[in-house]
């Protein structure tokens, strides 16, 4: 006996064998542990012994150990949850109508709610890949004139060198071009070994700096290098693998526009921007040793160039928002100053900058004046409340038909109450069970997700992709499982759980009818939150065909645009010629103005004649366009003549357009003389026509002079047979230019384009509106079927007496009616501020008008009829023995 | 029936034990035979292991003082454990007939 307890192994041994291992492994490993103990210790002492006895006891830690084998000690725990999915899977299969109303809808929002949720990952996302993205900004002019306040990106060519000059805050400095002025834009790009000329677009003008600060990932060549040669180019991997399949282009030429006295010389290729990025171009062009025009990169009259930088790290931008204004001192209004312009005052008073971060560009350049295309931080906000609303509606129809159908498992309850369940216990069995449904739905959901992700990015214009294969999916989904069963599932369960055990048995439950103003209310919710979606998708739409119908100034059918005819050099006239030979041509125009928002345009300051010194200057474009262009485009002269090809003065002539007149206050205008950089007389004026996206501003100033070159030639054809039109002039174009494919598009086309994010709203609005209302009718359905039942013997009692079809229809589905009134009337304020806030963007919109409330009431009206009087008509057509004979 | 090779191991000494094979007779006579000492969870979850696949039998009984008053888990071969011993050395022996100059010093007879 002595001997034994000396050889007593440490107790801490037992304890965590005790701790891990299972009751029936426990006697005879513990004793074989103690045996080798003994042993050990008898041979090696009592520390070895120690040692090895407590890696012996974790080397039990196996499968064949572990408690689960035990099945005794949490028994209870697990059988409880076994049976409770059970009689959830059998609840799910007994009742299938409603258990496919619960999930399907649940689906449906929770597919709604991933695929919102992509997008509005996606829109964040933008600019975040940078490695230094928190120190690159973007330098914003802000000008805070009252009448007229503005911010613009673009700034005179010195820029840059100035802001490195004086601000040492300012690690790198990188100027960027990236509208269609000279190469930048689109061109006829072709290597120089190639004769074919292919039209590419996404061309800008950079710095090499600019590299640098974007830190843009290189495949050839050397990022430190790329664009320091004069005339050098970088291709994107792209463009490069198009033109050089499987070869280092560096160092190859290139000529644009078949311009071979200028040829580019490629510094190297760089990896395609990332979608998320609000910078997308495939070629940059050197600005290293550029000049535009003589003394251009040293005038600060000229403001073209949208400069970028790099802080050092721990620089404040407020604080160097502040020291920028040295720039405008110094610089701005020193020259407006020298030049006698009467803007120095304004300028001095109202001038500042703005450091705008580069991941804020995406979401946050609402009023920023640059053509990169924005998403709208008000639009992500919007579609996350979309989402979520979409997904309630989903979660009420779950709580709805739950508390509805609660009179089926009051016995349930009861019993288990009488067996000794506890009320936690219920409310954990009714918990498990919605988690149990919403594990479907996310599941079914995601694949929906899957499925209709293609679709949906049609209609919103991305390019997203499910995520399967990264991490955090998993984790997420599981997360939203668990989230969305206890949000649908926490009413339900202790609504059912707090049922009265002796109630329930002798029968005396008021058939979940307690609870019925809360199913009104949230049947009001859901309509209150479709009607608004049908009334906005309407809205939208309505906007939509106001502006595509707008009288604009201008014939914008059955004009084609012939693009890059540029090349055609002095060819130009006699391609014209050809083309009107065509009987299906009625007129042709050489220019590279378009009434449409992304073409070219040239902002111009204009005085009376000799008047520069003393007056503000008139803001307007300066088009040059050939003779035909007002009579192809189809736009009318009020007053004077047009462009003549006789008149050898009209080189100094200018049209100009009759809000231009106004604002240059000519009274009878043709015949006067006016001035930018040099004067024009007046020889006529044309109507006012839209020539930007009625989003923005009202019709501007515009000037038309006489030019005879252009990338674009747009033709007027006069025949309904466009197809053939189409054949004939690509067979002009043919003999003219055997090595340049013709390229066109149709100008009613480009100019829905540009109303192609109204267009898109106005089709998510719809997707929306439809499942809103999908899944608001899966709910109210499943109430109907409920209510039907309920009153059974109440209508079969009616019938008996003698109660018509007509007279039952109507009770039971006057009920849900008033429900649906009641969220009409709720909706009509709501829906009327929320599009009245998204009409005010525009300067030309269409009225609100009441009968698209009406139109809407009464769609959703009909649409909940239908959807109720399916159920409803089978109670009121039914046997009334079958309702009484039960009794 | 498919075994491991440790659990080949395990399944000769319990064999070869006869009347007296529990954990640590098992473990002692590996380490004898082979120079090898499993540790005592490895070789507890192969003989679990070998009981579930049916291979082995046990029974309980003989506690000690050096057990702390424990009984021993006796285990016995059972005709499914002799198989699985001749199936695995089958496939030894067919595929060392196919290895030039591996002689296992057996004769197939």
């Amino acid at each position: 006996m002595n001997n034994r307890k000396r050889y007593q192994p440490p107790r801490y041994g037992d304890r965590i064998l005790r701790w891990f291992c299972a009751e029936e492994v426990i006697e005879t490993l513990q004793g074989d542990l103690h045996e080798l103990y003994y042993k050990t210790r008898k041979e090696k002492g009592k520390l070895l012994a120690d040692l090895q006895y407590l890696v012996d006891v974790l080397s039990a830690f196996r499968p064949f150990a572990l408690k689960r084998r035990s099945g005794s000690i949490n028994s209870n725990f697990t059988t409880m949850y076994r049976n409770y999915l059970k009689i959830a899977g059998r609840n799910l299969i007994k009742y299938k109508m409603y258990s496919m109303i619960k999930i399907g809808g649940f689906a449906i929002g929770i597919a709604a709610c991933l695929m919102i949720s992509l997008f509005v990952k996606h829109e964040l996302s933008y600019d975040k890949h940078h490695a230094n993205k928190d120190r690159i900004y973007r330098v914003i002019n802000v000008m805070d004139i009252p009448s007229d306040p503005g911010k613009g990106t673009a700034f005179p060519a010195q820029i840059a060198q100035v802001l490195k000059d004086h601000f040492p805050e300012i690690e790198k400095a990188g100027r960027l071009i990236p509208y269609d002025w000279y190469y930048a834009g689109d061109n006829q790009f072709r290597p120089e070994s190639h004769v074919r000329n292919n039209y590419e677009k996404g061309f800008a003008y950079a710095d090499q700096e600019l590299l640098e600060i974007l830190e843009i990932p290189m495949i050839y060549g050397d990022l430190k290098h790329a664009l320091t040669e004069p005339n050098s180019i970088v291709l994107s991997k792209k463009k490069a693998d198009k033109y050089f399949p499987n070869e280092d282009p560096v160092g190859q030429t290139i000529i644009l526009n078949e311009d071979e006295s200028h040829p580019f010389v490629i510094g190297g290729v760089m990896e395609d921007f990332p979608a998320n990025s609000h910078l997308q171009f495939d070629f940059f062009i050197t600005l290293t040793d550029v000049e535009f025009w003589q003394g251009e990169q040293t005038n600060w009259c000229c403001w073209n160039y949208n400069p970028y930088i790099l802080v050092r790290p721990d620089v404040d931008p407020l604080d160097l928002e502040e020291k920028l204004l040295l720039i405008r001192d110094d610089y701005i209004v020193a020259h407006l100053r020298k030049t006698g312009n009467q803007f120095a005052d304004d300028a001095q008073k109202y001038n500042s900058f703005y450091l705008q971060p580069v991941k804020d560009v995406r979401l946050y350049s609402e009023g920023i004046h640059d053509i990169i295309p924005h998403g709208d931080i008000r639009i992500v906000w919007l579609f996350a409340a979309i989402a979520t609303f979409i997904l309630l509606l989903a979660c009420i129809n779950f709580v709805n038909l739950s508390t509805a159908k609660s009179a089926n498992r009051a016995k349930e309850v009861g019993l288990r109450k009488v067996a000794g369940s506890f009320r936690g216990h219920l409310i954990q069995q009714f918990l498990t069970e919605s988690i149990f449904f919403s594990a479907i739905s996310v599941v079914l959901g995601a694949l929906l997700t899957w499925i209709l992700l293609p679709y949906f990015n049609a209609i919103s214009g991305k390019s997203l992709v499910f995520p399967w294969s990264e991490w955090w999916v998993a984790p997420i989904l599981a997360g939203i499982i668990v989230l969305i069963g206890i949000i649908a599932g926490i009413y339900p369960s202790f609504y059912l759980s707090a049922f009265n055990p002796i109630d329930v048995i002798k029968g005396n439950l008021s058939h979940g009818s307690k609870s019925s103003k809360l199913r009104g209310a949230m049947v009001i919710f859901q309509f209150t939150t479709s009607i608004i979606l049908i009334v906005g998708a309407f809205i939208v739409y309505r906007q939509m065909s106001f502006i595509l119908n707008k009288k604009l100034g201008f014939d914008k059918e059955q004009v084609v645009l012939i693009h890059g005819t540029n090349t055609l050099g002095d060819k130009l006239k006699p391609f014209k010629n050809g083309l009107l030979q065509l009987s299906e041509v009625q007129n042709t125009a050489a220019s590279n103005y378009f009434p449409v928002s992304g073409t070219k345009r040239d902002q111009n300051e204009f005085w009376k004649e000799g008047r520069n010194k003393l007056d503000k200057g008139v803001g307007a474009q300066i088009w040059w366009v050939d003779q035909d262009y007002i009579n192809t485009l189809g736009m009318k002269l009020s007053e004077g003549r047009l462009f003549s090809e006789e008149i050898a003065s009209d080189s100094s002539a200018i049209i100009i357009n009759q809000t231009m007149a106004r604002k240059l206050g000519l009274d009878s205008p043709v015949g006067e003389r006016i001035m930018n950089w040099r004067t024009w007389t007046v020889v006529g004026v044309v109507e006012d026509f839209h020539f930007e996206s009625m989003k923005g501003d009202l019709i501007g100033s515009l000037g038309l002079v006489r030019g005879t070159h252009g990338s674009f030639i747009s033709v007027k054809v006069n025949t309904q047979n466009i197809a053939s039109a189409l054949e004939s002039i690509t067979k002009v174009w043919d003999e003219f230019m055997p090595n340049q494919p013709i390229r066109y598009t149709f100008l009613d086309e480009t100019y829905a384009r540009m109303y192609e994010d109204v267009k898109r709203t106005g089709n998510l609005f719809t997707s929306f509106a439809v499942l809103a209302i999908f899944v608001a009718c899966l709910g109210l359905f499943g109430l109907s079927a409920f209510m039907a039942e309920q009153r059974r013997k109440e209508i079969s009692i009616r019938k008996v007496l003698g109660a018509s079809f007509k007279a039952i229809f109507q009770l039971l589905t006057l009920n849900f009616l008033k429900l649906i009134l009641v969220s009409f009337v709720i909706a009509i304020p709501i829906g009327w501020y929320m599009m009245q806030v998204w009409l005010d963007d525009f300067k030309y919109r269409t009225n609100l008008s009441w009968d698209v409330f009406v139109f809407a009431g009464i769609m959703v009206l009909i649409i909940a009829v239908l959807t109720v009087s399916f159920e409803c008509i089978k109670a009121a057509v039914a046997n009334p023995a079958n309702g009484l004979r039960s009794e | 029936m498919k075994i491991g090779a440790f659990e080949e191991l395990v399944l000769l000494a319990v064999g070869s034990l006869g009347e007296n094979a529990y954990g640590v007779a098992v473990k002692e006579l590996l380490k004898e035979k082979t120079g090898r000492t499993p540790s005592i969870g490895a070789l507890h979850s192969a003989l679990y292991r070998l009981e579930d696949k049916g291979c082995l039998n046990s029974s309980e009984g003989g506690a000690t003082s050096e057990r702390g008053g424990r009984r021993k888990k006796f285990y016995t071969l059972t005709a499914a454990g002799k198989n699985a011993i001749i199936d695995a050395n089958r496939i030894r022996l067919q595929f060392s007939k196919n290895i030039e100059g591996l002689n296992l010093g057996l004769d197939e007879s």
